[in-house]
């Protein structure tokens, strides 16, 4: 209940920033930008895997609010809106650099996943896991690294996935099993 | 296995189902070591990425995240007044100019056929990318992409 609370009280604030961007209110974009920039760029990154451009297409995807704060529907959450840009973008990205459609490219951006600092696991988690989860992630599709990205690596409950992408909870489960088992069989040799 | 108990898997390992479906599932895992198997693989993948994140930014690149957006912001104005400015002028300098070629009589030949021939070119060129670009917006699958 009181993180319902929470999530209605942030709606309502994105909501009204977004209206006074509408007359062109820097101030309330700057606003903005600091409650969702980490969604855009942690997004972006599991979506193109490359630092770089992920910062690229989050500032990209600010612009595109601020250009087109009119045509945001003030009735929906601001969240999905603002989610769909930014995976518009980086598909677009994902186009323009590969013909291999929708399938992450090799930028040469190793370093985009990382054991996470303070983890006790860490010492224990080798180099070639992480290559190997690595490689397993670039062979996914756009859609299967998208819903990989916001339960494994934005730790995102089914709500709020399903909230964000506009599917049932089921639709978030049965997105998450098929993608795992992809991820799961690259790995699979891992393991053995 | 029952395509629905397969998906269940996802949702046991993190703890999203409910206390029925819970009871359920646990009654069917049981009497399937298959689905155990895939269990098992399933929770090995969530411990591997539960000690994984993707880089963050160093924290002065979060700092400077709102001023370096501001700066684009502010250059996109300037390139839209930059952009009007120059076409008034241009248009302006190239009326000037055909205007006092044609209207010339000593005006040498040369320049009364090669400024129509270069003004049509430059209006092919236009015309092409403009159908280039036209195309290629009717041929994005994801420009309708709403969820």
């Amino acid at each position: 209940m009181v993180i319902r609370n929470k999530q209605s009280l942030g709606e309502a604030m994105d909501r009204t920033l977004v209206l006074k961007i509408r007359t062109g209110d820097k101030r309330a974009l700057g606003q903005l930008v600091e409650r969702h920039k980490k969604l855009a760029y942690q997004v972006a990154l599991g979506l193109v895997g490359n630092k770089d451009d992920a910062y690229d297409i989050s500032q990209e995807a600010f612009l595109r609010v601020y250009r087109s704060a009119d045509k945001f529907d003030d009735s929906q959450p601001f969240l999905p809106w603002f989610y769909t840009i930014v995976t518009n973008l980086s598909r677009t990205w994902l186009k323009r650099r590969s013909k291999r459609e929708n399938k992450m490219v090799d930028v040469d951006d190793s370093s985009y996943l990382m054991v996470a600092e303070g983890t006790p696991e860490s010492a224990l988690v080798r180099k070639e896991t992480i290559d190997r989860l690595r490689a397993a992630l670039k062979k996914l599709s756009f859609d299967d690294r998208e819903i990989i990205t916001l339960q494994h690596f934005r730790g995102m409950s089914y709500d709020e996935i399903a909230e964000l992408l506009g599917i049932p909870k089921g639709t978030v489960m049965s997105r998450l099993y098929y993608a795992r088992k992809k991820l799961a069989e690259s790995m699979r040799s891992y393991y053995e | 296995m029952n395509k629905r108990f397969r998906e269940m898997i996802a949702g046991y390992v993190d703890d999203e189902l409910t206390n029925a479906e819970r009871t359920e599932f646990e009654q069917k895992l049981a009497a399937n070591p298959e689905l155990r198997a895939e269990l098992e693989e399933f929770r090995k993948l969530k411990e591997v990425t539960s000690v994984m994140s993707y880089a963050d930014l160093p924290l002065e690149v979060w700092e400077n995240y709102w001023q370096s957006l501001y700066r684009k912001l502010e250059r996109g104005f300037g390139w839209i007044f930059f952009s009007i400015g120059a076409m008034i002028l241009l248009g302006f300098g190239a009326w000037e100019l055909f205007h006092q070629v044609f209207t010339d009589p000593a005006s040498p030949w040369y320049i009364k056929i090669g400024l129509p021939i270069l003004l049509l070119g430059l209006v092919i060129l236009v015309v092409s990318l403009g159908r280039e670009r036209l195309f290629a917006y009717r041929k994005d699958r994801y420009k309708e992409v709403i969820r």
